[in-house]
């Protein structure tokens, strides 16, 4: 861990990290503010006049009278998958990939720190940044819920559910960060490390459609984002959890493993 | 001390460097002659650890350029051949980073460097021409004062002005003990400041010459222009050894003693008389030619 390339990361990507936190903060208040437990009849209402598939491709599914279950559906689906993944693929290009490409990696390597703490100082990087995106998105949701409807929020499931979401996000971090460092170009490294990722969003999308097409639900890892069991069945998200970080060191292990090893041609 | 033994490096397409074998000891300046392509950048990435060798081996100061790339910059000061900074930084802000990435403690020698260069590092590099770039650069190569110097072409991009500044710098480095490869195509600079050349051609090291032994080359050649014939004669039925350029210009080896020559020379009504240096320029195209 180098404290001045964490520093100088910092510097460089703050507006990315400024900007999803931003996008969601407005997403998260909407959806609180529009939480009503007396219309919620009027909410699937409007919903119902959509067509299923689409609802459903987006995860706006069994929003309920209950606060917790109805920020599930309404947050978890898509806006907790796509606006981090946002974060993710630029941040994890820009940490590795970036660097070797344009060749500002010679000056990084130039100085008297091994290739695996430059390596370890990015990923450290992106974990804990990631980590601060999600216990801010997580504080943000737990504090204006209690601020609106005092008391209403189950908030030990709604902290594992988080827990196991920045799980999931962790372990497409691992992909990105991974891309980053074994492609010698951004090209690369974004066509997998973003690429991949998206993919397995738009699976997860095609698979809720309809229970034809729900095979498409074992290519995805978002399918491990499951609110319903996350919310009602502590072993599963338990196993999700082990499994998941498990994934997630794996990625990153290997990444700063064949970044050291590789030529670079900076 | 730096020391390349059998270094081979061959990429996909078949192009790389071979068999490249040269040192360069403390208080030396090696040279590191030859066109775009012909691997002397692809010697300096192994020199910095960058690469995997397909075969030999890259060392300083007795370590493994790529095993003990780290433990070795501490000692390093590597000047890339392409200015590729972190260009969102201001001048300074650069120097200052890469300063704290060696826990560097004293910036005297920096400053120092700062002025000596005339670089307003206030700016953003973004907004910097390619000349301040590479003053920039050689500033964070030389400011934590280290023992070798690695430098990819160093003058390109800059002024005569600098580059007469950076060849005295190089010349003060030198006089410090400080081991100092350059890359360059360019003979002159080579000529000036460097005690042995290695030039390399189609990634093979095709011949290494202390420049001391070509400049002091004992065999010189003057090249007459005679006012008239008759004295010309006089030359072409000496012992010298004379080729004709042109109906009064006349080529004239000689070698010590010059006492013969001068004697006859001032005989002679001669126009002009020039000497033609054994140049670095000279070997090289040889060495290319061929």
């Amino acid at each position: 861990m180098n404290s001045t390339l964490f520093k100088t990361n910092l510097k460089s990507n703050w507006v990315i990290f400024t900007f999803v936190f931003g996008m969601l903060m407005i997403y998260v208040s909407t959806s609180i503010a529009m939480f009503n437990p007396d219309t919620a009849e009027a909410m699937d209402a409007m919903f119902s006049m959509l067509p299923e598939g689409m609802i459903k491709a987006f995860g706006f599914v069994g929003l309920g009278t209950n606060l917790t279950t109805y920020l599930a559906g309404y947050l978890y689906g898509f806006i907790l998958v796509v606006f981090p993944l946002i974060y993710i693929a630029v941040v994890a290009n820009n940490l590795v990939a970036k660097h070797v490409d344009r060749g500002s990696m010679a000056y990084l390597l130039a100085t008297p720190n091994t290739r695996v703490k430059v390596a370890v100082t990015q990923a450290v990087y992106l974990i804990s940044t990631l980590t601060v995106l999600m216990i801010l998105v997580t504080g943000a949701l737990i504090g204006l819920s209690e601020a609106l409807f005092p008391g209403l929020l189950e908030k030990g499931r709604f902290i594992v559910l988080n827990v196991v979401t920045l799980f999931v996000l962790l372990a497409v971090s691992g992909i990105s960060f991974f891309a980053s460092c074994i492609f010698n170009d951004t090209k690369m490294s974004l066509a997998i490390g973003a690429g991949l990722p998206v993919a397995f969003v738009m699976f997860k999308m095609v698979a809720d459609i309809s229970e034809k097409v729900n095979f498409f639900r074992y290519l995805s890892i978002y399918s491990l984002l499951n609110t319903d069991k996350i919310l009602n069945d502590n072993s599963y998200a338990i196993t999700v959890s082990l499994g998941l970080l498990a994934g997630t060191a794996i990625l990153y292990v290997l990444g700063v493993v064949i970044f050291n090893r590789k030529s670079l041609a900076i | 001390m730096i020391q390349v033994n059998n270094l081979t490096q061959v990429y996909p397409s078949g192009k790389g460097i071979f068999d490249v074998t040269f040192q360069v000891a403390e208080g030396e300046v090696f040279g590191y002659l030859g066109p775009n392509g012909a691997g002397k950048t692809t010697t300096i990435r192994n020199l910095m650890g960058f690469t995997n060798a397909t075969q030999g081996e890259a060392l300083i100061n007795e370590k493994d350029c790529r095993k003990d790339a780290a433990a070795i910059q501490k000692s390093v000061g590597y000047l890339p051949g392409e200015m590729n900074m972190l260009d969102y930084m201001t001048g300074i802000e650069f120097l200052k980073f890469l300063g704290d990435m060696r826990a560097m403690k004293s910036t005297e020698k920096r400053d120092a460097l700062i002025k000596k260069f005339e670089l307003d590092t206030e700016g953003k590099i973004k907004k910097m021409s390619k000349g301040m770039k590479q003053k920039l650069g050689i500033i964070a190569a030389f400011m934590h004062d280290p023992q070798v110097y690695i430098l990819d072409e160093p003058t390109s991009g800059l002024d005569p002005l600098m580059q007469n500044v950076f060849m005295e710098l190089i010349k003060e480095e030198k006089k410090r003990g400080k081991t100092i490869l350059m890359s360059s195509h360019i003979f002159e600079e080579v000529q000036r400041v460097c005690d042995r050349v290695g030039i390399i051609k189609d990634g093979r090291i095709v011949t290494i010459q202390n420049i001391a032994d070509l400049n002091s080359v004992n065999k010189k050649k003057y090249v007459l222009t005679f006012a008239d014939k008759k004295d010309m004669k006089k030359f072409e039925n000496s012992p010298f050894e004379t080729d004709k350029t042109d109906i009064n210009i006349l080529k004239v080896s000689v070698s010590y003693p010059f006492n013969d020559f001068f004697a006859l020379l001032s005989s002679c009504d001669i126009k002009s008389l020039e000497v033609e240096h054994v140049t670095l320029e000279n070997m090289f195209m040889k060495y290319y030619e061929s």
